[in-house]
């Protein structure tokens, strides 16, 4: 039997998350009557409306322009007239611009067969444009524009398509895989033919993607695409493994963590490079997990994007019992929602009801000193020290304690016993130290 | 449907592990019932008495100490952990004030001064087991013989380790006749299990196992209400390290440890000379074993990195070694432990504070 490879430090198995099997193929979503675009999908500044109230718009049509570095084009998810431009509550509370279409007249590209191009004719400055003009961003947050990502590299030693789901409660990337693996390994082809990288490897952490792989990299190496020997990798399934850097340390060891030049990409995003190029469409939906025990019908769906989280719950049949949190995104990076209306992004991984028997107990007790936290900590850090110096204002110490290699996964607080809030207080001063470095 | 304004927001993470601090402490005092069990069946229902006594004043302590701090903690349920571990210590038929001030002293002292839970530096069990010692030594040290060596549970003059200690044997030193010394026969059990063992398993090794020894495993001895029998304090350390309650280090460290030095030195005293001091004897008798499973690895007074515990347990062991040997006491464990309770701090960070550049508190 082969030794299946993690990485060194900490790290968490989680228990109790459901243990569905995505349906294949995945179905797509009702579209929804009234889309809400948000401007704002992407790390950088928000995309510029170049819609009017009242206008008529195509499906796939630019509605927002890209703006500065890390901003990316925004399309129709649908056709429709824009009923309003206006300010709408994000799921976490924030605020941002949205475009609101009301679905009407026809599609353009829907129930139609699509062109597929031979990107292989084509140049590296037309494929990134391409790429941008799509508006092609990375599938979870923070969204990274692919554009600026791929852009700004030099030399790539490793180019890792990282086929583990983020989170526990998580089949977005499954589902996607094993629809589209065909195509996730072309868009392999196109990152090569772009990055030049020396090594390629999928990773995965479950025997059904290793399958899909196996027989999809199998098809492209016999079929005319000359692709390159990609190596599949199984990992072991442990939070955090799809992190760049824990992942980097899985596949090359500590030791080469530090020099490496790599890239990692998710399916989801590597099908998005696919659709754009080979298919020239933009990001207009996505797979969506809706999942946790407190909906009654848990399922993958291919969402628009500008759905409602409402939408999409209720055509999983809606609640089951009462849900004890509503969560966009994963348990342990995503957000607790409380606005149903709150719109589907080209970054929404996931919607989650959890049950009380899920999230488990809340209240918080004190400090046993325990140590599972610093075990648990994939960066090697000390959480518990940490919060106690955060708690007494001295950030310094908690910098040079290795406060900043924190990646907010969430490990410590998953496993502490007493609950006591780490991930919130790192969080607040990540932000704090964010805050500070913009004042410079 | 539903609106979702009602539910709970809050920072992540939104999931957490099943195990609690509540949960941990519960289960551990779950984990010590099998032995509270058999005390309280050699002893005889009277024996109920002081787990009762010591139980309840560790609750009033603890509903006191909620009082003032205006936190209600009796939940959690270490103020419960800490009065059963203090009357498991405590010598079956002891008065009851013994286990009653005892207990409250270390909910209240140990503890609850100090900030409670999470927050004391010396473990709360065995600094009240350790006050009842200092306070009332006569009454610590009065044995009943458990009712399967005679029945009418008369009062006993010594503990086996106590024989040793008074060096009231001093040759033909094997368990059957220190036994014997302290009035206590072997059992029919013992009889027919070491035989069955002889036969079965030593003989074709060559080796002989005395009698005595099995009566001391299941725990058919004059001892503490808890400590009797080392085959369940074995079974319940298997539970509470599977269910990681515990971590392995400090147990293993501090017993192996111990066990070393036994077997090394152990057999000076009785003229027998290095490398043969008796093993199984020293683990099976007092409450090296309690102590080393339910005490010692406290997480709030013990260190929690991976060196720190196997040093905190190495220096226990050691200590309680030193403290049998030499001190004036037959038992050592407690102070052993307290007297490591102090190093956790410079245990869990060797290199003290302030060595990596950080800025001098202000």
């Amino acid at each position: 039997m082969r030794s299946i490879r993690t990485f060194r430090h900490g790290g968490i198995r989680t228990e109790g998350e459901d243990t569905w099997i995505p349906r294949h193929p995945v179905q797509s979503a009702f579209l929804p009557n009234r889309a809400v675009v948000l401007l704002k999908q992407h790390s950088g500044s928000p995309a510029r409306c170049v819609v009017r109230r009242g206008e008529y718009i195509r499906e796939g049509m630019v509605i927002g322009r890209a703006n500065g570095n890390f901003s990316g084009n925004v399309h129709a998810p649908v056709p429709g007239i824009v009923k309003e431009i206006r300010a709408t509550l994000l799921p976490d509370g924030g605020e941002a611009e949205a475009v609101v279409i009301a679905l009407e007249g026809s599609f353009d590209r829907l129930g139609r067969r699509l062109e597929r191009y031979v990107w292989s004719s084509m140049s590296r400055s037309d494929m990134l444009q391409t790429i941008n003009e799509r508006g092609v961003i990375e599938t979870e947050p923070p969204g990274r524009p692919v554009f600026d990502i791929l852009r700004q590299r030099a030399r790539t030693d490793l180019l890792v398509l990282n086929a583990i789901e983020s989170e526990p409660f998580l089949k977005t990337e499954t589902a996607l895989f094993l629809d589209k693996a065909n195509e996730v390994i072309d868009a392999m082809g196109i990152l090569r033919k772009l990055l030049e990288p020396a090594r390629m490897v999928i990773a995965v952490d479950s025997p059904e993607i290793e399958k899909a792989a196996l027989e999809a990299a199998s098809l492209a190496a016999a079929g005319a695409s000359s692709l390159p020997s990609i190596e599949i990798l199984h990992l072991e399934r442990k939070y955090p493994q799809d992190l760049d850097g824990q992942l980097l340390d899985a596949i090359e060891g500590p030791r080469r963590r530090a020099k490496a030049e790599f890239l990692t990409i998710r399916p989801t995003t590597a099908f998005a490079i696919f659709e754009a190029i080979v298919l020239a469409k933009p990001m207009l939906e996505r797979y969506v997990t809706v999942g946790g025990k407190s909906v009654k019908r848990p399922a993958v769906l291919k969402a628009r994007i500008g759905t409602s989280i409402g939408d999409l719950l209720a055509e999983c049949g809606g609640f089951q019992g009462r849900p004890a949190r509503l969560l966009v995104g994963g348990p342990f990076r995503g957000i607790a929602a409380y606005d149903l209306e709150a719109p589907i992004t080209k970054t929404t991984t996931a919607i989650l009801a959890l049950s009380d028997s899920e999230v488990g107990r809340l209240r918080r007790s004190p400090c046993i000193r325990c140590g599972r936290c610093a075990r648990a900590c994939p960066e090697g850090l000390d959480p518990n020290r940490l919060y106690r110096f955060l708690g007494k204002g001295r950030s310094v110490e908690a910098s040079l304690e290795g406060l900043g290699q924190c990646t907010l996964c969430g490990s410590c607080g998953y496993i502490c016993p007493s609950r006591v809030p780490l991930v919130a207080a790192f969080s607040t001063a990540e932000r704090g130290s964010a805050g500070a470095r913009m004042a410079k | 449907m539903k609106k979702a304004h009602d539910l709970l927001v809050g920072p992540p993470p939104y999931i957490f592990n099943r195990q609690s601090t509540p949960s941990i402490i519960w289960g551990t005092v779950a984990a010590l019932s099998p032995a509270l069990a058999w005390g309280l069946y050699s002893f005889g229902i009277s024996a109920a008495a002081p787990v009762l006594a010591s139980l309840l004043a560790a609750a009033a302590a603890e509903g006191a100490v909620c009082l003032v701090t205006k936190r209600f903690t009796l939940w959690d349920g270490s103020a419960v952990l800490t009065g059963l571990l203090v009357s498991l210590a405590m010598p079956p038929g002891v008065p009851l004030y013994v286990p009653v001030i005892s207990a409250a002293f270390a909910v209240v002292v140990v503890k609850g001064i100090f900030g409670g839970l999470g927050s004391n530096w010396m473990n709360p069990a065995l600094g009240g087991v350790a006050f009842a010692i200092l306070n009332w030594p006569q009454e610590m040290r009065t044995w009943i013989l458990p009712r399967q060596l005679d029945g009418t549970t008369a009062v006993s003059g010594a503990t086996p380790l106590g024989l040793i200690q008074s060096r009231l044997i001093t040759a033909g030193s094997d368990a059957s006749s220190l036994l014997g010394a302290g009035g206590m026969p072997i059992t029919y059990a013992d009889t027919m299990a070491t035989g069955a063992l002889n036969q079965g398993l030593f003989s074709r090794l060559g080796a002989e196992l005395p009698s005595g020894y099995i009566d001391l495993l299941i725990g058919n001895r004059t001892g503490t209400l808890g400590e009797l029998s080392g085959l369940l304090i074995l079974a319940a350390s298997v539970f509470i390290i599977s269910r990681k309650f515990i971590r392995w280090q400090i147990p293993a460290s501090m017993i192996g440890s111990f066990t070393l030095l036994v077997w090394i030195f152990g057999g000076l005293p009785f003229g027998r000379g290095f490398l043969a001091g008796d093993v199984l004897f020293a683990l099976l008798n007092g409450s090296l074993l309690l102590v080393a499973f339910f005490m010692a690895p406290d997480p709030v007074t013990s260190p929690s990195s991976r060196w720190g515990m196997l040093a905190f347990g190495f220096g226990a062991g050691s200590l309680t070694f030193l403290l049998r040997q030499f001190g004036s006491s037959s038992e050592g464990t407690t102070f052993a432990v307290l007297i490591m309770n102090c190093f956790t701090p410079l245990l869990d960070r060797p290199r003290g504070l302030g060595r990596r550049g950080a800025p001098q508190e202000t």
